[in-house]
């Protein structure tokens, strides 16, 4: 789209000047219309950033917030985590959560596009409002209401299993502490992860669902084929770019999640950290602030998701290429 | 057109980014003239209740400081950590402030507070104060805080079914765990709260085995005690009321005495819990339908006796950035003088630390017994991260429940101890 436009502002009179490219004046307009953007990004997204770069590097607490000069401790932060098996501890976690999590987001999501697509109007009006209403929640309001789903007294989710028989699903759910453990705790957290991501997803699906042409299905359908073959075979190569994007976009998402296990779990259960929960109780969980070791924390896993957007970014530019 | 939108889009954001730096009001009137304005910060969420109590003490402040407005913020204690933060990174602090008593020496060392020896020997209420609450305030001598509340905890129980099973006040530990497991066969709910993350309990059940988190070493530093007999059988003890005795739940590991038990025990679906005097109006709040059969008994030795209780509470202290730090004081000592004092203490279920003010309600009498039998966990500046950033021990607890083994926790916890509260 944008590559375009170029073509169409360019004024007939300006051919003429023939090969004066290198003559040419710098069109200041564009960077102009940037350039408030740019300000904003520098401002509220560089700046922070090159900061918790420096202050990796140091020792920051309460009294260098205050103003005194910070302590170079050089790579001591770095040293220190990289070699605490708690770290990996919280880096294994991440990841492992951002791989369930993100195939089930773009299963159930691409599902839920597929449905939406293949109701009728109002139906599919219906189903869609549904399920921007979990996208449109905050993610604070979503953890708390599922950490009551899931809670002990008064818990839907533990009452539930309760009244199930239990030959089907066991007895004494109704105290069940689902917060306990990792294993648990990360279930949970998963639900209510893909239940708010999946409709982006399905929403991006049924977009791109309705530009695939018709009669790709309908020779499908004349050819014998199935919903899964056509699938594979016509929506998901046509779809691909659009895949590629949010498959991407999801893992961001998912490596950085915080708000919903900090309030899900705490502080008080360490053998259910993430690293952004690591970072963020090194840096702002006491009176005491490590704010070098946070900023060190945290720089790592900006440097993991900056190799991912590096990844998103030659997505993008490939797609690019081929139009 | 358009041009013309971005460009004041542009600008009102520019304008936008500039405006949080730029207003700084000259209020640098001299320390003895009345501020304009006096900043105080309570800590908590704040009721209405509690405001109209500062809105008389306000009043009675005005009568010596006509001109000045005391704007009240409150401060949820969630977000406690990091607005004191905010409050030293960006100057906007507060000029008077409430601390959480375990927190006062970190502010200390990051010399947040002014030091108020002065004021405060000119004071002649300051006498009335508790003298080991105000050495907690303390450091090379000098005053930094004022005490103000302070609170113990209690064991919690319903008389109606101690009495209807015959249950005598437990002594030791021995009589709790056997009353918790009366209690749990007869009325079909869980005998007694015991949450992971609630170390003011552990630390009475640690002490009350003479055992101790850490000592003074003698060089101004603290050396673990975790790893010695005394701590690990208390907390053997602890977590054991979950695991092995299961008297306790497992639904509250990972929690502390506000993410179940609280609610439990005012709904009737748990026998006893570990909680404080404030805790009586929060479980009113929920369910008043049992509140005439609660009743509160000391936290037992091991041995027999009433363990030692962590005195928990809060105190006041003047910002260091304070531009008005004599009319700072004089807001504290109207707080505390000893009519505001009573009618705090009686709004919040929290004891005075005044000698001359004591509970009127003679349900929470027994905190007055309880109390005087307190003590300190090792508040140096490296508690706030062994505790609240860390939480070694609630964590520990956690692992130990879950059937990890005891000494080996106990001897990392210590190492944690050593390292964390020696920064």
């Amino acid at each position: 789209m944008l590559d375009t436009a170029p073509a169409v502002r360019r004024a007939p009179g300006r051919r003429t000047s023939g090969r004066a490219r290198p003559g040419r004046r710098p069109r200041f307009g564009p960077y102009l219309l940037i350039a408030p953007t740019v300000l904003v990004i520098a401002v509220l997204m560089f700046w922070p950033m090159i900061q918790i770069g420096i202050m990796s590097f140091q020792k920051v607490g309460n009294r260098q917030l205050r103003g005194e000069p910070a302590e170079q401790v050089g790579a001591e932060n770095f040293d220190k985590i990289l070699n605490d098996p708690f770290f990996w501890q919280t880096f294994e976690h991440t990841v492992l959560f951002a791989v369930v999590a993100v195939t089930l987001t773009l299963v159930v999501g691409t599902l839920v596009g597929l449905l939406l697509n293949k109701l009728g109007r109002k139906m599919s009006g219906f189903v869609a409002g549904g399920v921007m209403v979990a996208w449109a929640t905050p993610p604070v309001t979503a953890a708390i209401i599922f950490s009551w789903l899931f809670g002990t007294t008064g818990g839907l989710v533990n009452w539930f299993l309760d009244l199930l028989p239990d030959a089907l699903v066991g007895g004494g759910w109704l105290d069940y502490n689902w917060f306990a453990t990792p294993l648990s705790t990360y279930t949970v957290l998963t639900v209510c992860v893909v239940w708010q991501a999946c409709p982006f997803i399905a929403v991006s699906v049924l977009a791109g669902l309705k530009s695939v042409p018709g009669e790709l299905y309908e020779a499908a359908r004349v050819d014998g084929s199935g919903p899964w073959r056509t699938f594979w075979s016509i929506t998901y190569p046509m779809l691909k770019p659009i895949f590629m994007v949010l498959l991407v976009m999801s893992i961001i998402w998912d490596f950085k999640v915080f708000t919903q296990l900090f309030i899900m779990s705490g502080l008080a259960n360490r053998d259910a950290f993430n690293l952004s929960l690591y970072a963020y109780s090194e840096a702002f969980g006491s009176l005491n602030p490590k704010l070098g070791m946070g900023s060190a924390i945290a720089l790592v896993l900006t440097f993991i998701l900056l190799i991912v957007t590096a990844l998103y970014v030659r997505v993008m530019v490939r797609q690019g290429e081929t139009r | 057109m358009k041009y013309i939108k971005v460009a004041a889009a542009a600008a009102a954001i520019a304008l936008a980014a500039t405006a949080c730096g730029g207003e700084k009001k000259d209020d640098a009137a001299d320390a003895g003239k009345d501020p304009a304005q006096l900043k105080v910060w309570m800590m908590g969420d704040g009721t209405p209740e509690q405001t109209k109590f500062l809105d008389s003490v306000e009043t009675e402040f005005k009568q010596k400081h006509p001109s000045t407005d005391v704007q009240i913020k409150y401060v949820p204690w969630p977000q406690v950590a990091t607005t004191f933060q905010k409050a030293a990174a960006g100057g906007e602090g507060p000029d008077v402030t409430e601390l959480g008593n375990t927190d006062v020496q970190s502010h200390i060392e990051q010399g947040s507070l002014a030091d108020i020896t002065d004021e405060f020997n000119g004071w002649a209420d300051g006498k009335t104060l508790n003298k080991t609450a105000l050495g907690n305030d303390t450091s090379d001598g000098k005053i930094y805080a004022v005490p103000w509340y302070g609170g113990v905890r209690g064991i919690w129980y319903r008389t109606d079914w101690f009495q209807e099973l015959g249950i005598q006040q437990p002594k030791t530990w021995a009589e709790l765990t056997a009353a918790a497991k009366k209690v749990q066969d007869a009325k079909k709910v869980p005998g007694i709260g015991i949450p992971s993350d609630q170390t003011n309990a552990l630390l009475s059940f640690i002490w009350g085995n003479n055992g101790a988190v850490a000592v003074e070493d003698g060089n101004g530093g603290w050396k673990g005690q975790l790893d010695q007999p005394q701590a690990i059988e208390a907390v053997k003890y602890y977590a054991g009321l979950v695991s092995t005795e299961k008297v306790a739940p497992e639904k509250y590991i990972g929690k502390n005495e506000l993410e179940g038990p609280q609610r439990d025990f005012a709904l009737g679906k748990l026998g006893m819990y570990i909680d404080g005097s404030w805790a009586l109006k929060e479980m009113k709040k929920v369910s008043a339908k049992n509140a005439d059969k609660w009743g509160v008994f000391p936290i037992p030795s091991k041995t027999g006796g009433n363990a030692p209780v962590m005195a928990g509470g809060s105190d006041l202290a003047v910002w260091k950035d304070s531009k008005a730090k004599a009319a700072a004081f004089d807001y504290i000592t109207v707080l505390n003088n000893a009519k505001n004092a009573k009618g705090w203490a009686d709004y919040s279920g929290f004891s005075s630390m005044r000698s001359d003010v004591k509970f009127t309600d003679p349900k929470l009498e027994i905190f007055t017994q309880i109390a005087t039998n307190t003590k300190f966990p090792p508040i140096g500046p490296g508690w706030a991260e062994f505790e609240q950033a860390k939480k070694v021990l609630p964590n520990t607890v956690k692992a130990i429940m879950q059937g990890k083994n005891a000494d080996e926790q106990m001897k990392k916890a210590n190492e944690q101890a050593n390292t964390l509260l020696n920064p």
